[in-house]
């Protein structure tokens, strides 16, 4: 196995909030390493941190210490044109209510990230056209948000976070307005292009579907990694997570 | 091509020789703003109407009282005996030097009360539009966005607006004005001149009036809108 490209790296990285005078620790020194080519989920009930920690290392939010390195840039020494240009080149976003621009059709909302970086348009249109494809939506360039369903406001939302080849894919809940089956297909589509372009994919999220696509799990309570699971480990707790889905 | 030439000097410095960045820059072109603003007026319609409603009124209301002086001052100046007449019969004479100068300070105070209203009306039209697309401004951040590209994009839309605005509701009071001295004193004595000069004279005012105050109104709601963070896009309350 080659050596393994550190993608995401967090030193002992707190996070304190002041809330009406009072001190809330959302985050308690996490130190981790995230790999490119990994499928990460951040696993933790509402008010773990979880959140607190995704926005850290999506370049969203800035520690209060330590250390986030994004592809080998301190975020913290970042201004904030650097920032909107590390959101732009090195980060994908995928939400969960989707956030198209309703204006915009799907190509347009795909080409959006590319004309920010300056991409040339008939060069934007054309990989715009082919990422779209890519998330098998090939026919529907031309549709605004409103004419496309969930899934497939998604599957745009993914084409867009894809556009200038980020180093990272954040995913917010990206199955949370979905239906069973589209969440499902959302997730193959996410371990597909894990699997075939070698895409970094880091989701934050509740959905125990997410566990079967995922590389690693890392949960999260009380502001603290409370265990982080590798694929092997998962392996043998899927089984029983199934078990119980079908009782 | 060369693209060096866009190379930002400060973000070379952190992100060094970072592979894949061949330009280290974030844009938005003018006329694809202008064409994001041409798209959003058409989907949100009805904000749009409201707004431009709110800004045509008060500039018909300017405009029209503009070129309701400039008629009468030009009547009044006339040596034609049937015009004196017809402002005796109308009430409309010229006033003397001390009511001339009482008249003139309460048509001011309104005009400033009026510019004044509008000026918050629009505030909280823009606002409202604003608050409405916290998500889509947090997305547009996300997706690499500087606050000065949402200054340019609320700005041009708003700018847009109040100038379309403006120009209808100009055109309108003028035309009400005209009807009204028409009407007031006889239509037989406004010539085609007078009414020109006088529109000529109010229209242009009334309507940059009406364009500044749109753009003053929007200042603060693009500073909203401008500060507020990526992470917005998150919401789901909204």
């Amino acid at each position: 196995m080659t050596t393994r490209r550190e993608i995401v790296r967090t030193q002992a990285v707190r996070k304190t909030y002041v809330m009406g005078g009072e001190t809330v620790h959302a985050r308690r020194g996490v130190s981790l390493t995230i790999y490119a080519g990994e499928y990460i989920s951040i696993m933790g009930p509402s008010g773990s941190g979880k959140s607190t920690f995704f926005n850290m290392v999506g370049g969203l939010d800035k520690p209060t210490s330590g250390e986030v390195y994004i592809d080998e840039v301190d975020i913290a020494q970042l201004d904030p044109f650097e920032l909107a240009w590390l959101r732009c080149r090195k980060i994908g976003y995928i939400f969960q209510t989707f956030n198209l621009i309703p204006v915009m059709t799907a190509l347009e909302n795909v080409t959006l990230p590319m004309v920010f970086a300056g991409t040339d348009p008939d060069e934007a249109r054309e990989k715009g056209a082919a990422l779209l494809a890519l998330v098998g939506l090939g026919q529907r360039l031309q549709h605004k948000p409103a004419q496309m369903s969930g899934g497939q406001q998604q599957r745009v939302a993914i084409a867009r976070a894809l556009a200038n080849d980020p180093a990272i894919n954040l995913a917010d809940e990206p199955t949370g307005n979905l239906d069973l089956k589209t969440g499902h297909e959302v997730i193959e589509l996410l371990k597909k292009l894990k699997d075939e372009r070698g895409v970094t994919i880091i989701t934050a999220t509740h959905d125990m579907k997410m566990l079967d696509a995922s590389d690693r799990v890392i949960w999260i309570t009380d502001g603290q990694v409370s265990r982080i699971q590798s694929r092997q480990e998962l392996d043998i707790q899927i089984g029983s997570i199934d078990g119980r889905e079908e009782a | 091509m060369s693209h060096s030439s866009h190379r930002s000097y400060s973000s070379s410095r952190i992100f060094g020789d970072a592979p894949g960045s061949a330009r280290r820059i974030v844009v938005l072109p003018w006329r694809r703003a202008f064409g994001m603003c041409a798209a959003n007026g058409r989907y949100r319609r009805g904000r749009a109407l409201i707004t431009f409603v709110c800004i045509a009124v008060v500039v018909a209301f300017f405009a029209s009282s503009m070129t309701n002086q400039h008629i009468l001052g030009a009547l009044r100046a006339s040596a034609d005996v049937r015009v004196q007449a017809a402002l005796e019969r109308a009430n409309a004479a010229a006033p003397d030097a001390a009511s001339a100068a009482r008249q003139r300070d309460q048509q001011r105070w309104l005009l400033a009360l009026s510019a004044l209203l509008c000026l918050a009306g629009i505030t909280n039209t823009i606002l409202m539009s604003v608050t409405e697309r916290v998500r889509e401004i947090g997305t547009l951040k996300c997706l690499g966005a500087l606050d000065r590209f949402i200054v340019r994009l609320f700005l041009i839309e708003n700018a847009c607006l109040g100038a379309a605005a403006s120009v209808a509701g100009a055109l309108a009071g003028i035309v009400l004005a005209v009807l009204q001295t028409g009407l007031m004193t006889a239509f037989g004595l406004l010539s085609a001149g007078v009414c020109l000069r006088a529109a000529w004279y109010s229209g242009p005012r009334a309507a940059a009036l009406g364009t500044l105050l749109t753009v003053l109104a929007s200042i603060y709601p693009t500073i909203v809108a401008a500060r507020m963070k990526p992470v917005d896009a998150m919401r789901v309350d909204v």
